[in-house]
């Protein structure tokens, strides 16, 4: 599903990721661990195409990342839910309308928008939010918005950058068992964390980096 | 799908009122004078019309031709399609004109009689360029005394002069117009380029998500064009209303003053269709300024990978 071959990314003088090689099969979790700057977000980035690598190939769903034109670059992007350390919710916009933005982004037609919104919510235990503002929800509750966007395009990859960071222990197992949820609904997550609790909680594939190298 | 970027559209207005209320009144400026200026060029071009096709030449008939060679050359001139509204005046008539013209002195009218007029055949030209011409023929027919312009306007070198005056007025009316209503429209542009400018820069957060869950350009542009549309609409709208009124409400001074010159339609329906006109080539330029103004907006807000 996933295929880093060789991949070294520098910017400036500093090495992010060198001749990283991996691979993530279809249904997988994979977790992405290191410290701070060992280049775990760099690799979802690399995934995602918001970067380009210096050498080497990424390849994602049997395409090669590099070589996706700027205008086929949303469809791929389509095909992938992300989830952010900092949400990255639209403020203006309630739970409902956040979801809705990215149905709208796919081109989903308006009239299956409440089913999908509904579900999506459920999923991630919103139902009773779902008409908030996201000044009015909790860092959780935010992450289950992220979360439920993410989700709401029934991607084939799941992306999730530190989705844990921002929130206490028992706010972000509970993020936790929604991904474990997903993950068995035969999603291929990778997630990327410095929380080494959570990686031994949930036993699954693990690709730790250090210094922009495998260890 | 459009419903959604409609809304998010209304949302940006809606959190930044006054920037929108100074975008709207740029625009509402700018086409209030465009509505104006398009019906001083109507008007003028009417005026010029009117004083070019106003001109009758008469050709004075000699005496004791008969009714007949009248008919004959009156039948000549009305077939001609230089020429337009052929008309007799016999000596009668042209003495009832001249005791009117001299009404104010009526010792004069009564010093005359009707004999020393002659009868004439006036006309009017479609086109001033036709005059020369016409008289030249005119005078050449054997039952033609002499021609002439009507004293209204004098000989044919004041006609010529008016009409050139005026031609001179209608074209600095149509330039100055066109350069101050293209100053207001670069105004405008200028006015919509830094308000998507900033609405961008308020935005990148939310450009940035949407590109990374995969939104198109045009998903993410169409809000900014709309918002841009918004308020060239209304700007549009609003300074076409005030400019209609205004005109709606000086029409009758207007048209007394200018008395039998057809500055202004005088009928209702015409001068609708007439700003019904304008209002669409201003809708059809505020739709390219808007959407040229929020394109280069865009534009400079492109980042690459």
């Amino acid at each position: 599903m996933i295929k880093f071959k060789d991949v070294t990314k520098r910017f400036g003088d500093v090495v992010a990721l060198e001749k990283v090689s991996f691979e993530v099969e279809k249904g997988k979790f994979v977790f992405i661990t290191g410290a701070s700057g060992a280049g775990k977000t760099t690799i979802l980035k690399l995934i995602l195409g918001e970067i380009l690598a210096d050498s080497g190939e990424v390849v994602v769903d049997g395409v090669s990342v590099a070589g996706i034109a700027e205008r086929d670059l949303p469809a791929f992007r389509q095909k992938i839910g992300t989830v952010f350390q900092d949400f990255k919710i639209l403020p203006e916009r309630t739970v409902r309308e956040n979801v809705e933005v990215a149905l709208a982004v796919i081109g989903l037609p308006q009239d299956s928008w409440t089913e999908r919104v509904k579900h999506v919510c459920n999923l991630v235990g919103l139902e009773k939010q779902i008409d908030l503002f996201p000044s009015q929800l909790s860092g959780g509750e935010l992450q289950r918005t992220s979360l439920a966007r993410g989700l709401a395009v029934n991607p084939k990859i799941l992306l999730a950058d530190e989705p844990t960071g921002n929130l206490d222990w028992p706010t972000g197992d509970s993020i936790m068992q929604i991904f474990e949820k997903i993950s068995k609904e035969g999603k291929t997550i990778i997630m990327a964390t410095h929380n080494q609790e959570i990686v031994k909680k949930h036993k699954k594939q693990v690709i730790h980096l250090e210094g922009g190298k495998i260890k | 799908m459009s419903n959604i970027h409609f809304k998010t559209a209304s949302s940006y207005i809606r959190r930044s009122p006054f920037q929108a209320l100074a975008a709207i009144f740029v625009l509402t400026l700018t086409f209030f004078v465009a509505t104006l200026v398009s019906i001083l060029t109507y008007s003028s071009a009417k005026v010029v019309r009117y004083f070019e096709t106003r001109p009758q030449v008469i050709a004075f008939l000699k005496d004791g031709t008969g009714s007949e060679a009248v008919a004959a050359l009156q039948n000549k001139l009305t077939s001609d399609e230089r020429v337009k509204e052929v008309k007799y005046v016999s000596k009668e008539e042209a003495l009832s004109i001249y005791k009117k013209a001299t009404s104010d002195n009526p010792l004069l009218g009564e010093l005359v009689n009707p004999t020393i007029f002659p009868a004439s055949l006036e006309f009017s030209v479609e086109d001033l360029s036709f005059a020369q011409s016409i008289i030249d023929e005119v005078k050449s027919d054997p039952v033609v005394d002499s021609v002439g312009f009507t004293a209204a306007l004098g000989g044919e070198s004041d006609l010529k002069n008016v009409v050139g005056r005026l031609r001179t007025v209608t074209t600095y009316i149509r330039v100055g117009g066109a350069v101050f209503t293209g100053i207001l429209a670069l105004a405008s542009f200028m006015v919509i380029l830094f308000t998507i400018s900033m609405r961008m820069t308020a935005r990148r957060e939310e450009v940035e998500i949407l590109n990374l869950i995969g939104a198109t350009k045009k998903f993410i542009r169409s809000p900014i064009v709309i918002e841009a549309l918004i308020y060239t609409v209304c700007g549009v709208f609003i300074g076409w209303v005030v400019a209609f009124i205004s005109v709606l409400y000086s029409a009758p001074g207007v048209l007394s003053y200018f008395g039998e010159i057809p500055v202004l339609p005088r009928n209702s329906l015409d001068l609708l269709q007439i700003f019904g006109i304008i209002l669409g080539v201003e809708l059809v330029f505020g739709f390219i300024l808007a959407y040229s103004g929020s394109a280069l907006a865009l534009s400079r807000a492109k980042k690459a990978r």
